[in-house]
């Protein structure tokens, strides 16, 4: 087996039987080692399209696998194992278990677009990125990433009162995220903000973080956010196959 | 008075250096070994031309009626020529069936011959009726029938196309690309997902040469509005599971063997040099390329020569040709024996 081949070989496809015996013969132990068949035998093709059908996706089917995402991907640098392209075409062609081996590094996309602007297809790799993190949270296979907790957060704010209150949603944050109120980066920058902001600032910061005012007249707009945020979820669990609201 | 120019092969070529040739008020005679003109677009039943998706039997079949109805070409079909003798402005060739023709000059556009896939008997065509090629399926295409499994009539699922059959291949001794079967197999694949949304197709390559302006159109065309899906796999071999047809080969982006079910698989065929291009290369004493096509005498300063003075080659019969491309050069095969006949004229003058 040429020495490349071996870093083919996964450990959970290795088989050893403590107790063997084929055909008469004793293989017992690490005589009786075998690799699992690595072949693909079929393509799943719905899942192309299921990526397209959420935000960010829609153009996933562009791809012809040149790289330039992957080349140009800030995460990549870090993490050689974070490979847009190669996710790209998983999708494309419906290798739905090669996908999942990789959940757990997906979601790191640090959204900086330089794939966007490589990318001469305009697949939107970022987009796709998104969209496969979305996918992988809706099925089931990741929990919800800290950024989505982060943009859930801070958009049911928004939805809520029309405004954003810094601090509330920090908290927030920090409690859905299970981490620890008082952080030392944040403890000093409270600090900083108390020595240097004039009086009145804090006291109208205070009084902010107390009444927690709305946008005049929100109401409305509300309602419609609201109903247009559920017809774009309710749309997204169809096109996955996935019972309404069971998040 | 002036002689005609002889012209064999009557396909996309031929059949422009014919109109071109009468056009300006030549006679020409058009001798033709099948029973009808068009070439492989008629005699293969093409159905929509790349890249102007015309139908080749409008396209094609227009020259044809055009080159018919010209009173200068005289048209000789299931004919070939046995011997031919001479040297510019006085050639003679004598047909088949006795008919003898003096020739200022000769054009040949003997065309190609569509690779036979029973020569790559693993990927299964000539085993499993569900194999086809890319002439079949633009056949089923043609008559209006629709593209269906040769086995049961249904409509497939799944289609897989693999490129290069025929082509780009020591183990066969073909060497070339044909050029155009990337292009034709996008084409198809399109015209197969408009026929039948619910069918997936499949392209297997090792690289895509849809090249110049047939990138956009039917390459990027093909996977963007289409949503036909590139592999890049060699595939090794075509097998059946009692059901369904099973491509095998390795998926190169992820280094994994694949075994995928289909229900057609389509040759994209390459084009082959004419397999008379032996009896054609003694009787009209010019030589061959290395490949087995006729050898062009010069790439840019005169365009349509072979190794024989007088004797003109265009279209596929030199390589691997577009239709556009095989009548662009019957143009200028007949411009060059208008200039035969122009210098000879000069210089007996002088």
């Amino acid at each position: 087996m040429p020495i490349h081949e071996k870093s083919l070989i996964r450990p959970e496809n290795l088989r050893t039987n403590d107790n063997l015996v084929i055909e008469g013969m004793d293989v017992s132990g690490h005589w009786s080692t075998f690799i699992e068949g690595r072949s693909i035998t079929d393509y799943n093709e719905n899942l192309q399209d299921e990526i397209a059908a959420l935000p960010g996706g829609e153009n996933i089917h562009r791809c012809w696998q040149c790289g330039s995402c992957t080349n140009a991907c800030t995460v990549n640098a870090i993490n050689p194992e974070f490979n847009p392209r190669y996710w790209i075409y998983l999708i494309r062609l419906g290798m739905e278990d090669e996908l999942l081996r990789d959940k757990d590094i997906i979601w790191q996309c640090v959204s900086c677009n330089k794939c966007t602007y490589a990318c001469p297809r305009d697949v939107a790799p970022e987009g796709v990125m998104k969209a496969t993190a979305h996918w992988l949270e809706l099925k089931g296979h990741t929990p919800k990433s800290p950024s989505m907790i982060f943009d859930e957060g801070f958009s049911s704010q928004v939805f809520e009162t029309g405004k954003i209150e810094d601090s509330l949603v920090l908290r927030n944050f920090l409690k859905d995220t299970g981490q620890p109120l008082r952080q030392p980066w944040l403890e000093s920058m409270i600090l900083g903000l108390i020595k240097r902001f004039p009086v009145f600032y804090l006291i109208r910061l205070g009084l902010m973080q107390v009444f927690r005012p709305k946008t005049k007249g929100w109401g409305r707009a509300r309602k419609a956010i609201e109903e247009y945020v559920h017809e774009v979820e309710a749309a997204n669990r169809k096109a996955l196959g996935l019972k309404e609201g069971a998040e | 008075m002036t002689k005609p120019v002889l012209i064999i092969g009557g396909g996309p070529a031929g059949l422009s250096a014919a109109h071109a040739l009468a056009t300006a008020g030549r006679k020409t005679i058009l001798v033709e070994k099948e029973d009808r003109l068009g070439g492989a677009p008629i005699l293969s039943g093409y159905a929509r031309l790349v890249p102007s998706h015309e139908w080749a039997s409008d396209a094609i079949g227009g020259m044809v009626t055009r080159v018919e109805q010209n009173p200068l070409v005289e048209v000789h079909t299931n004919a070939t020529v046995q011997t031919f003798d001479g040297g510019p402005g006085n050639f003679t060739a004598l047909l088949k069936d006795g008919t003898k023709i003096e020739a200022d000059s000769t054009i040949l556009t003997t065309g190609f011959t569509h690779f036979d896939s029973i020569n790559k008997p693993e990927w299964g065509f000539g085993t499993y009726p569900d194999v086809v090629t890319t002439t079949q399926v633009e056949q089923m295409i043609s008559s209006g029938k629709g593209v269906r499994c040769p086995s049961d009539g249904r409509i497939p699922d799944r289609v897989a196309i693999l490129l290069c059959v025929g082509s780009r291949d020591r183990q066969i001794g073909r060497e070339w690309c044909s050029k155009i079967c990337c292009t034709v197999s996008a084409n198809i694949a399109m015209e197969i997902r408009e026929m039948s949304p619910k069918t997936n197709v499949y392209i297997y390559y090792m690289d895509i040469r849809t090249f110049g302006l047939y990138e956009g159109e039917f390459y990027w065309g093909s996977q963007e509005d289409y949503k036909v899906k590139y592999v890049k796999a060699r595939i090794a071999e075509v097998t059946s599971d009692g059901k369904r047809l099973l491509v095998k080969g390795e998926d190169t982006l992820v280094k994994r063997p694949i075994s995928i079910p289909f229900d057609m698989v389509v040759h994209a065929v390459g084009m082959d040099p004419n397999v008379d291009n032996m009896t054609i290369s003694s009787v009209f004493g010019v030589d061959l390329n290395r490949w087995g096509y006729i050898g062009r005498q010069s790439t840019y300063a005169h365009l349509a020569e072979t190794s024989r003075p007088g004797v003109f080659v265009a279209g596929a019969a030199t390589g691997p040709e577009t239709i556009d491309d095989s009548i662009a050069q019957g143009h200028a095969a007949a411009m060059a024996a208008l200039n035969l006949t122009n210098m000879a004229m000069k210089t007996a003058a002088e």
